[in-house]
């Protein structure tokens, strides 16, 4: 972990105008796929949104998408496979069933609903991952940036922050 | 953590990306971050000038993990994999970042691009940090093959096998094989004989050395993984044997009767009964559920050859690989669907296909309305392209919007039959697109159309309707808006209406089950990948084969069994498989042994040793998805390549920067 701290000492604090940060959880099979999708057949939406690939959306743990938040996302996206289309038959049913209730744990931790988003997208589906990225970086946008890790100090919690990982 | 030497190759994709992405300066910026010790740019990475380069700084700079920002990882993850490999480097200490379709392609502005580009490589470096080196897992594979279902996609992938020189064990469910295609009569686009062609297959397939069959087979379950499978299968008492030799007598003597389900319910057959004249195996069998025991056929033929009360019996079979080839049902109208279960001349083309056969129940008579000519409604998308809110759902709680495919060229060829045979038969079409996709359907199309076949394209919104002719003058009216004429409304008498039904899936609920099948939303079968692995199942080492996939017809059944059958036949031969890493492993040390992985593992691939009260992985049977990694509350299972300390980094390293207060 000690690399991923130097990288973030050494990076430039952006100065210029607020952009939004969002940062997508996609499954490998059709999510991922969906996404080239749009890049092949070059639709475009903002370059907001940074893509880190997993093999199921059953692997996304809530504590990636806290780790996001707290590291200064201003939103999050998860997108996997529709029910019933699962590359590993029931990995984003388990999805289905985890993200709700991180949103719910979420709201009450000071983050607004709009800025965590959980949408299926299909490898097929280049046109809606597409238009959900540009519904999701103006919603972010407007919201404005969040800035966790400050806001939960201004509540008086937060010393949890920026938690090591695993095995670094 | 020994120290990192990483190089970041960056690809131009001849302008694809450099044309927005700035990729010298993103090589720059990259360049300066911590472990990074090489980074370029390329026109074209994947070329071979850009493979020698990555093989050649890696020994020269002793470089130990490799990046590569170039296009989407679907597309050449597997060439720099092997390009490192080559170089010395473990496979898995390469990463693959897609700056095309997910940056160049997608985005305008070329310094926001930029910035995009560099924030992913940054967060990869981030990741590699974390990346050990992993071994592609190797099984052996047991030489045989087992081959479920014995319709033509299972007797031509069980045929191939046998001509590769695999071993081959073929079970059917039905006491004969031929399947669905033993009912037809005859084919598109050659119309040749359904049978004759089904019993040369099954000819070859019976008379080969290395094929087993079993008929009357009931899978009862199945353990084990790629390369070893078991499965245990219950033999049903067929009730006649070889021995006999007087099969006809003994049907002749059976006094029970019931509905024959091989002409759909047109016709009766006795308790003992061959499916088809000609079927195979050339022994009657006897249906328990109609038989009584009475005796009569076993006096018939005196006393040899068959045994009221011969047992079922199970045997054990040990494959490496399996073949699904379990079919279709025909789609069964709703009651009432188009007068369907109301009116007995309402039949499915299946139905008037059985009347075409001379072997069929009436001798290849059409039941006809004295001696006017016979006028034929065909009905096109019954139980296929419905639509939400105007269909009625089916018990599933869903409508089948899917094509079946085969049903337009199927219902041409049908009406032209009946047009030779009847030549005054007059026959409309009504339908939503005729999709006479395949070669040579589109000419059935033309040909309807030169012999008269009408056609009358309906508004999918508001199907036709049959109803009952009040004049009397023939059985029904069918009545429809026609929009080849501009929206004419149309009505039709008619003496037979044909519902041209569409294909659903065999119910095989048990077997998907047990071997942890992906079913899509049209409930048939899921593939790996629709173009580039279709007839793979994400379990290693089952393939599909037929319609047990999606509505297709013989040609195509046929070339995808084959498909299936070279697949299984690569894998055996090779003797063992490789696949991915990218499995669970448990910390013993952490694992507490709470049993949260063995609920949430989608493929049974994790079970607890009591003994050490731990979570164990089984390598042949986990596929890797991680579902276990998430679920763990003490972080104590970790998926390889996906570990916690990999994707945080990434995740650290991909929002470095980002504004905190």
């Amino acid at each position: 972990m000690a690399e991923a701290n130097a990288i973030q000492q050494e990076a430039p604090v952006a100065t210029k105008a607020w952009e939004p940060r969002i940062v997508a959880f996609l499954c490998y099979w059709c999510s991922y796929t969906g996404a080239d999708a749009a890049g092949t057949a070059r639709m475009k939406y903002p370059p907001n949104v940074d893509i880190i690939r997993l093999m199921c959306s059953g692997r996304i743990d809530p504590e990636l998408i806290t780790t996001a938040f707290a590291q200064g996302a201003d939103g999050v996206m998860v997108c996997g496979c529709h029910i019933g289309d699962c590359h590993y038959i029931s990995g984003n049913h388990k999805t289905m069933a985890r993200m709700p209730l991180l949103k719910r744990t979420l709201t009450d931790l000071g983050i607004e609903p709009d800025r965590f988003v959980h949408e299926w997208v299909s490898a097929a589906e280049g046109e809606k991952f597409a238009r959900l990225v540009r519904e999701v970086t103006e919603k972010v946008r407007s919201l404005g940036p969040l800035r966790w890790p400050q806001r939960m100090k201004e509540r008086g919690v937060g010393s949890g922050m920026g938690r090591q990982a695993w095995g670094a | 953590m020994s120290e990192r030497r990483i190089g970041v190759y960056i690809c131009h994709c001849g302008g694809n990306i450099s044309d927005v992405v700035d990729v010298k300066r993103v090589a720059e910026e990259v360049g300066q971050l911590p472990g990074v010790v090489y980074s370029t740019t390329q026109m074209f990475v994947c070329s071979d000038p850009g493979q020698v380069l990555i093989e050649q700084k890696i020994k020269e700079l002793g470089l130990n993990r490799v990046i590569v920002a170039a296009c989407s990882p679907t597309l050449h993850q597997l060439t720099f994999r092997r390009t490192v490999a080559r170089a010395g480097l473990n496979q898995f200490l390469f990463e693959h970042i897609n700056i095309r379709e997910q940056v160049s392609w997608v985005s305008e502005d070329k310094e926001l691009a930029t910035q995009k580009a560099l924030r992913l490589i940054r967060a990869a470096v981030g990741r590699v940090q974390h990346l050990v080196p992993l071994d592609k897992r190797r099984i052996a594979i047991h030489p045989a093959a087992l081959v479920i279902g014995g319709g033509i996609a299972g007797l031509v992938a069980a045929r191939d096998l046998a001509q590769r020189g695999m071993k081959v064990t073929l079970l059917e469910k039905r006491p004969f094989l031929g399947g669905r295609m033993s009912q037809l009569h005859t084919l598109f686009p050659t119309g040749e004989d359904a049978h004759a062609a089904v019993n040369k297959v099954i000819e070859e397939v019976v008379s080969h050395p290395l094929v087993t069959v079993f008929t009357n087979a009931q899978i009862l379950s199945s353990e084990g993984v790629v390369g070893d499978f078991r499965t245990r299968v219950r033999i049903e008492p067929r009730g006649a044997n070889e021995h006999l030799s007087y099969g006809g007598n003994a049907i002749a003597a059976c006094p029970e009767e019931t509905i024959n389900e091989f002409d759909f319910g047109l016709s009766h057959r006795k308790a003992i009964y061959m499916a088809y004249p000609g079927c195979y195996p050339p022994i009657p069998a006897i249906d328990w559920h109609t038989c009584t025991k009475c005796g009569k056929c076993v006096s018939a033929v005196g006393g040899k050859g068959i045994d009221l009360g011969e047992q079922p019996r199970e045997i054990m079979l040990h494959s490496g690989v399996i073949v699904l080839a379990t079919g279709y049902d025909p789609y069964e109208p709703l009651y009432g669907e188009y007068g369907y279960g109301i009116f007995p001349r309402v039949i499915t083309l299946q139905q008037l296909v059985r009347y075409l056969d001379p072997q069929g129940p009436t001798g290849g008579q059409l039941p006809r309305n004295g001696d006017a000519p016979t006028r034929i409604a065909f009905l096109h998308c019954v139980g296929a392209r419905q639509i939400e809110g105007v269909n009625q759902r089916q018990p599933d709680g869903k409508v089948k919007d899917y094509c079946a495919r085969t049903c337009c060229t199927a219902a041409l060829h049908t009406a032209l039959e009946i047009k030779q045979q009847y030549p005054d038969a007059v026959i409309a079409n009504f339908y939503q697109d005729i999709r006479t996709y395949g070669r040579g359907h589109e000419a059935y199309y033309e040909r309807a159309s030169e012999a008269g076949v009408l056609f009358v394209r309906y508004d999918p919104y508001r199907p036709p309707r049959v109803e009952k002719n009040p004049k009397g003058d023939s059985a029904f009216v069918v009545k429809s808006r026609d929009l080849l004429t501009g929206g004419l409304d149309i009505e039709m008498p008619a003496d037979l209406v044909v519902l041209a039904t569409g294909v659903v899936p065999h119910d095989i609920s048990e077997l998907i089950g047990m071997y942890h099948c992906a079913v899509g939303y049209d409930s048939f079968l899921l593939e790996v990948h629709p173009k580039l692995r279709p007839v793979e199942l994400a379990v290693s080492g089952v393939f599909l084969a037929g319609c047990c996939q999606g509505p297709m017809d013989v040609t195509e059944a046929c070339a995808a069994a084959s498909a299936a059958a070279s697949k299984a036949a690569a894998l055996i031969s090779q003797g063992q498989m490789e696949m991915d890493p990218f499995i669970s492993k448990v910390n013993e040390e952490l694992c507490t042994g709470c049993q949260t992985c063995l609920t949430v593992c989608p493929y049974d691939a994790i079970t607890r040793d009591e003994a050490r009260k731990v979570a164990v992985v089984s390598e042949a049977r986990c596929t890797g998805c991680g579902t276990c990694a998430a679920a763990c509350p003490s972080n104590a299972i970790q998926q390889l390549g996906f570990n916690d300390a990999q994707v945080l980094s990434e995740v650290h390293a991909l929002l470095a920067g980002a504004a905190l207060a």
